[in-house]
């Protein structure tokens, strides 16, 4: 009798019996274990640099996350401590309000300076990181925080817009964003599409993994398969089912 | 709407065959004229219940009579209230309709003047805690939920913010608790957190206390409803359970760690709500194929000892008879 005790919720609503799983082969993008910070450390490799000519420092996502970190959860609080930190910026990208880009806070801070090298706004975005990015982790910010806590005016908040660090949320708070990130937002949302569009247009709407890998990437695609593999699973835009030749990627119902 | 409307009859053989005790006639004087929203006992006994509907009405009826004891009536359509379940020293009951403003109706006075200001777009959901007795969550279609004291005159306590940003004051007015319409709000049994759900299709728990997300990700919970999706906690398990109608199935979730436990398959329509009757431990779903349900959890078996020796011991010598039961024993 004691062995069952502990499979009592299970048990409750009817779940069938989890057949044990044997040893994880190597599937190239599944079971990966550990932190969320170990998972964005490999996804950060994962980006295209040369891409966007070093100008853009590695975004990785959140649902990007998702997929390695299987528990989302925990992979949501841990982000949270690595944000208070400071290790890592979440910035809002603009195309879904829930797509947040992760990026490690060395890598904004010498992208965002190498961009405004030269510019007039220069002055202003220093000022910013200076004092702004240490202090104050969230992914927005206020007008009352920006001109009685860190003494900007409202010219340079400006000037932090048209340099592209800030975006307007609403009346008076605003987004922190990466500048020249709309090129990478493009390539992402077309990948994702086509990505999406090759498992919708398979037999059945549904593929393998390694044969999804395999193929040959659209020209839509300019960031990567494995890239937009890992969102499209952590996001729930596909459903991953665990078969005998590995995991199998299927579209929802709806 | 899932009020007790049925009522279970003790002793009938197959005892989840619910038997319909009552209902008013379409052609009854006081009914409603378009679809009932929400339906809901009074709190303290059985001998009342209100409901409210898109007639932009919300009468109080007498069970025993069936007639209704007293009708609101507002300028825009009803899409929820609620009755407070612990309140001894007042009878509000909080509507939430196609306006901003969320109105709380005295079952004393008759008096609906009492309105609490601060959303900008029509009211989806509203609910009591079952902790104290005057606060008040409400969740509208702005994305926002609002935590509100009814005795403040001054505003609302808390407007929850689900990326946990600092607190000021100024700050109140941009802070979204999701994505898109929030549709439904449910205390937990204790009052301590309150769970939320929206139309970009996530759940969120939250600290009642002191509005912090608590990042609880329940994955992608499916809503594509435009009026208020009523959900329900349980009460009494070891583990809290919450079941959203997801479609045409409820999706099971633990409560503090997020893990979908299971789908319930019954229904052949879209699931629009469900109830948790706690004595019994059973839940009743209500959906658009006009049927009601009722889930029951499974009792599971006990196992057999591996060993047979010991069931032998386990007569106390004191109660075994010295007579044997077969016939040629003389």
């Amino acid at each position: 009798m004691s062995q069952k005790r502990h499979r009592l919720v299970p048990e409750t609503f009817g779940l069938k019996r989890r057949r044990e799983r044997g040893p994880v082969e190597a599937d190239p993008l599944r079971g990966e274990l550990g932190s969320a910070r170990a998972a964005v450390a490999e996804l950060v490799q994962l980006f295209p640099r040369g891409l966007f000519e070093d100008a853009l420092p590695p975004i990785a996502l959140r649902s990007q996350v998702y997929s390695l970190v299987p528990d989302r959860t925990v992979a949501d609080r841990q982000l949270k401590e690595l944000q208070e930190q400071g290790e890592i910026r979440i910035v809002q990208l603009g195309f879904d309000l829930d797509a947040h880009g992760i990026i490690f806070t060395e890598d904004y801070r010498t992208r965002v300076l190498k961009a405004c090298d030269g510019r007039p706004y220069a002055g202003a975005v220093q000022k910013f990181l200076a004092s702004v990015l240490p202090a104050c982790g969230d992914l927005s910010f206020q007008q009352d925080q920006m001109t009685q806590t860190f003494g900007f005016r409202d010219p340079e908040i400006t000037q932090l817009v048209n340099a592209g660090v800030l975006t307007v949320r609403d009346a008076g708070s605003w987004w922190l964003a990466v500048p020249g990130a709309g090129r990478f937002i493009k390539y992402f949302v077309k990948g994702r599409h086509a990505v999406l569009g090759m498992v919708r247009k398979a037999k059945y709407r549904e593929l393998l993994l390694s044969e999804l890998l395999g193929r040959r990437a659209p020209a839509a695609v300019r960031l990567g398969l494995a890239y937009h593999v890992h969102d499209l699973i952590g996001a729930q835009l596909v459903d991953c089912v665990s078969t005998t030749s590995g995991t199998l990627l299927r579209l929802p119902e709806t | 709407m899932l009020g007790f409307l049925s009522a279970r009859q003790a002793g009938l053989d197959d005892p989840l065959r619910f038997r319909r005790a009552e209902s008013t006639r379409r052609n009854h004087p006081d009914v409603h004229k378009y679809s009932v929203e929400t339906v809901q006992w009074y709190p303290h006994d059985t001998g009342m219940f209100t409901s409210s509907s898109f007639d932009k009405t919300l009468k109080v009826w007498d069970t025993n009579t069936l007639q209704t004891a007293d009708v609101f009536n507002f300028e825009e359509t009803v899409y929820s209230h609620h009755m407070s379940p612990v309140a001894t020293k007042h009878c509000l009951v909080a509507v939430g309709t196609r306006g901003p403003k969320v109105q709380l109706c005295d079952l004393k006075s008759g008096s609906c003047s009492h309105i609490l200001q601060g959303h900008r777009q029509e009211i989806l959901s509203v609910s009591w805690s079952p902790r104290y007795e005057y606060i008040l969550a409400t969740a509208s279609a702005d994305s926002r939920v609002k935590l509100w004291d009814v005795r403040r005159a001054s505003g609302c306590l808390i407007t929850l913010d689900q990326h946990n940003g600092k607190k000021s004051q100024a700050v109140e007015s941009a802070n979204t608790a999701h994505n898109g319409k929030v549709n439904g709000l449910c205390f937990t049994s204790d009052g301590l957190h309150l769970l939320t759900v929206g139309t970009d299709d996530r759940m969120r728990l939250w600290n009642s206390s002191n509005g912090e997300n608590t990042l609880v990700n329940y994955g992608k919970v499916c809503n594509d409803s435009r009026k208020g999706l009523k959900f329900t906690v349980s009460c009494g398990c070891s583990s809290e359970f919450v079941f959203v109608p997801y479609g045409s199935t409820i999706a099971v979730y633990t409560i503090y760690s997020g893990e979908q436990i299971t789908m319930l398959k019954g229904h052949y329509k879209s699931v629009d709500c469900c109830v948790f009757q706690s004595n019994f431990q059973e839940l009743y779903s209500g959906s658009r194929d006009c049927n009601i349900l009722a889930w029951v959890p499974s009792l599971y078996e006990a196992v057999p000892e591996d060993d047979e020796t010991t069931t032998k011991s386990q007569l106390n010598p004191a109660f075994e008879d010295a007579w044997s039961s077969s016939d040629e024993d003389g």
